[in-house]
């Protein structure tokens, strides 16, 4: 059986003796690998990290680090002797030193222990953080408090690293940017990490695999891909808020019947008995946009996306649906107009419940 | 019982040592007295608990309209040498009442400066008829007032300087006019920073002993004073104390709970934008200067000016006073006191930091009530202690007696400072400690970092120019204090507070002069050194 990197083995995590999260069990099977956790504020994805971290005590369960044992209820390593890092969510620079030697700070273990040697000088250019070098914490912006704590944290050269909304403070702009960067040395320099976010485009984007958590459990771990296209659950497909859930009814192994939209055909990615009453995953791109059709809804909502459009439609069953068409589109619709559909539909994942 | 560690130990004997005068007053209210509290009871009794009644309204009324007064003028217009103001306002706490006591005697009593300037003025007159004495009660008010009324302009201003805009602004944008503005909107927005000052000042007032004594007022303070070194009854002096305690309690309930409200006052951290102050001009440009320049004066030249032309007037006790020990004295009082302070109040903030419990925090809260205490009630009660503690526990022992160890010694003096200053150490060293963020260990530990190693390199560099602000603060203190170092010092071991008291004690006010005159000017560069930290700090 292959060893897991990091293995986290059916941990409650809480807070001042309030269970969070119960029972979670995940790993990571290789080193440099990219775990995102999504979820909504509060919900204890900061608890999992200090966990980890050895900031924070486990009552139950297990966390082994390349096979070691560094949390259970009998055994808590330290979290300095851990070489584990962490970047926080406010940064937690210390502000009587100026940025250079707060990565320093980081640089520190670095330098003493370990072989494999992060270039500080490269991320520092990589994250654009030269001139901010010899500034205070005061002086900077948050912007840039941000990737100077992520810096610290990089050059730490971690066996596991840890980032606590890495890029929440980031301008939008500029995030996109700093997001390949940044996915650029995790992978160059093969950093294992784990990253808490609410934003579920980073997740998917940063992310080997992404886990869900609502409702004190992980809900949902696996790849992005997966994650985005195959939610396990409703309350995941509520929590992604990528599109709705529409009765039908299942008519064949390929077809199932909407009141309004008619035959959908499609895979279904998992089986229901014909005749049975579901809920079907309706997202953005899996309608498609034809004037000619005989299927006309009303325009109720509109949104500019840049490269596209995102309409919102409303049903003769008062349903609102959404549908994406490319910005360059011919012509335009406006609030009140018709907007007819593509038939057949044909939707490659049926995603019903 | 795993956290019962070193961090708890330590707190629980701070808590305890902070507490024992307290407790000790406690018990002696249930013990027999003397025939004095009979006596007492039935004669002076209501005159002392009157007196200090009067007493605490007249100071209330009149810091109230000293430091609500100036904060407003210098924290929303701008005039002429509003940024001097802004500091020397509060150089008045350098002059301790009992020195302001002094001034204002030798300038106002028959034939003093007053007399003295009208006479070099107007030449030879009968002027003592004309010009107003102000002894006795008056007198007090006065003395107590503008020495202390910098507790309200401080926390008045803090919380004008707080507020995210201009007030004055927001009012007119409402329709109010400036005058409607200040009691509709100004005063209640910083109405309990207002209620925390005046508390601290009916603290102060409560405990004042210099003054009141200098001025021959009975007050329960010192009532305290006479039933211990006339009547030689410690127990009734201490069920005395009992009462007044009663009094001073309530308002540091008062003043801790104002403190919490006027948190919520200031806007958060980040939403904090400096308020643009409105330019007068003409003649409300020049009244708003002379307000502030008459407090300025009344509350600082004044009894300093005083001083000084009796020093230059009498060389000669100048000359007859040994500045050099004083000097070394009050040094050595400073430096012990400020760094046992210091290194304590570390181990009970880094305790209640890493420790993160619940009751280490009350244990804390419990060791900074000794503020309240007045000096002469911590002093009795310290002796009362010891005298218990030495009678039963030690001779019981049969151990040689330790009362000469704690009582006149420095090491009893330091004990008592400990017990009276330990709050304004461990508060200054816990509100910088706050604002560092506990992340930001988190973060060291994850660098590798030991807690030693953390607060080796991270909280003592952070901390420096707070522990250097708190010594300050403690030496302003301290060499200010007069009751507790006039009960406990060593035999023959004199400050510049002593050697001030003993001298008008005597009715010689000349040669009182020039050990106050040393003790305003230390105390006044202590102060600067202070406001320009606090400046500093608040980006003012």
């Amino acid at each position: 059986m292959t060893k897991n990197y990091l293995e986290i083995k059916n941990v409650d995590f809480q807070v001042d003796g309030n269970v969070k999260i119960k029972n979670l069990s995940l790993n990571i099977r290789k080193a440099g690998e990219i775990i995102c956790l999504l979820g909504p504020s509060g919900i204890g994805k900061t608890t999992i990290l200090r966990s980890i971290a050895g900031l924070q005590k486990i009552e139950k369960g297990s966390i082994k680090l390349k096979s070691k044992v560094l949390s259970s209820s009998s055994n808590h390593i330290d979290p300095e002797n851990r070489n584990i890092s962490m970047s926080f969510q406010e940064n937690a620079l210390f502000p009587h030193y100026t940025i250079e030697k707060n990565i320093k700070f980081g640089a520190n273990r670095n330098n003493a222990a370990y072989k494999k040697k992060i270039d500080q000088k490269k991320i520092v250019k990589i994250l654009n953080i030269e001139k901010i070098l010899n500034k205070y914490p005061h002086q900077i912006s948050a912007g840039e408090a941000q990737r100077a704590s992520l810096t610290r944290a990089l050059v730490s050269n971690p066996d596991l690293l840890l980032l606590d909304e890495p890029l929440s403070n980031i301008d939008e702009n500029f995030k996109e940017e700093i997001q390949v960067k940044l996915k650029k040395i995790l992978k160059e320099f093969k950093i294992t990490t784990i990253i808490v976010t609410h934003d579920s485009n980073e997740a998917f984007y940063l992310g080997d695999k992404c886990g869900v958590i609502l409702d004190k459990k992980l809900k949902q771990f696996d790849e992005p891909y997966n994650v985005y296209h195959y939610p396990n659950s409703v309350k995941v497909v509520n929590f992604l808020n990528r599109g709705v859930l529409v009765p039908a009814i299942v008519t064949g192994q390929y077809t199932l019947e909407n009141e309004d939209l008619g035959i959908i055909k499609g895979n279904f990615v998992n089986e229901h008995k014909i005749g049975t009453q579901v809920k079907l995953l309706l997202q953005p791109e899996d309608l498609e946009h034809d004037d000619k059709s005989n299927l006309q809804l009303y325009v109720v909502d509109k949104k500019f996306k840049g490269t596209n459009f995102i309409y919102t439609l409303r049903t003769k069953s008062n349903k609102n649906i959404s549908v994406f068409v490319h910005s360059h589109h011919v012509h335009q619709h406006q609030i009140d107009d018709t907007f007819g559909i593509k038939k057949p539909i044909h939707i490659k994942h049926l995603v019903c419940f | 019982m795993k956290n019962f560690n070193i961090w708890y130990i330590s707190t629980f004997l701070i808590s305890l040592i902070v507490i024992l005068p307290v407790i000790t007053v406690f018990f002696s209210f249930f013990e027999n007295t003397s025939n004095y509290f009979e006596i007492l009871k039935d004669t002076f009794l209501f005159e002392y608990i009157s007196n200090s009644f009067i007493l605490l309204l007249g100071v209330l009324f009149l810091t109230l309209i000293f430091g609500v007064s100036s904060a407003y003028l210098v924290s929303f217009y701008s005039f002429p040498f509003v940024n001097f103001f802004k500091w020397s306002l509060i150089l008045g706490f350098a002059v301790p009442p009992y020195i302001y006591a002094y001034s204002l005697t030798a300038f106002f009593e028959n034939y003093g400066t007053a007399f003295t300037i009208l006479k070099s003025l107007f030449g030879e007159g009968n002027y003592n008829s004309y010009i107003p004495k102000f002894d006795g009660m008056i007198g007090a008010i006065l003395s107590i007032s503008f020495s202390i009324y910098a507790y309200v302009y401080i926390l008045t201003r803090a919380s004008f300087f707080y507020q995210s805009y201009n007030l004055i602004e927001l009012g007119r944008n409402l329709g109010f006019t400036k005058f409607r503005s200040l009691f509709k909107i100004i005063i209640p927005s910083a109405r309990p920073a207002i209620v925390a000052g005046l508390a601290l000042v009916a603290m102060e007032t409560l405990s004042d002993f210099g003054a009141v004594d200098f001025f021959s007022i009975n007050t329960l303070t010192t009532a305290i004073y006479n039933s211990w070194l006339s009547f030689d009854d410690l127990v009734f002096s201490n069920q005395l104390s009992f009462y007044l305690l009663l009094f001073i309690f309530t308002f540091f309930i008062v003043e801790n709970f104002s403190r919490n409200k006027a948190k919520y006052h200031s806007p958060l951290q980040g939403g904090f934008k400096k308020i643009e102050r409105i330019k007068l001009y003409g003649l409300n440009s020049f009244l708003a200067f002379l307000i502030c320049f008459i407090i300025f004066f009344l509350s600082f030249i004044f009894p300093i000016a005083q001083m000084l032309y009796w020093t230059i007037l009498y060389p000669k006790n100048y000359f007859d006073l040994n500045i050099g020990e004083l000097i070394l004295n009050t040094l050595l009082l400073v430096s012990l006191s400020s760094l046992i302070l210091i290194i304590f109040s570390f181990i009970s903030n880094y305790g209640s930091r890493v420790s993160n419990s619940k009751f280490l925090n009350f244990l804390t809260t419990i060791s900074i009530s000794g503020y309240a205490l007045p000096g002469v009630i911590l002093a009795v009660a310290y002796i009362t202690f010891v005298a218990w503690f030495d009678d039963t526990i030690i001779n019981f022992f049969e151990i040689n007696s330790i009362k000469k160890m704690f009582i006149g010694s420095i090491f009893g003096l330091i004990i008592a400072y400990f017990v009276r200053f330990y709050s304004l150490s461990c508060n200054g060293i816990k509100s910088s400690y706050d604002k560092l963020s506990k992340s930001l260990d988190e973060s060291a530990y994850l660098a590798g970092y030991s807690k030693f190693k953390t607060f080796l390199n991270i909280h003592i560099p952070y901390l420096k120019s707070s522990i250097f602000f708190v010594s300050i603060l403690i030496s302003l203190e301290i060499i200010r204090e007069l009751p507790i170092t006039l009960i406990l010092r060593p035999f023959n071991f004199e400050t510049f507070a002593t050697t001030a008291y003993i001298y008008a004690s005597q009715d010689l006010l000349e040669a009182a002069a020039v050990p106050s005159l040393f003790l305003v000017l230390i105390a006044s560069l202590f102060i600067i050194l202070i406001s320009k930290y606090i400046l500093k700090e608040s980006n003012d």
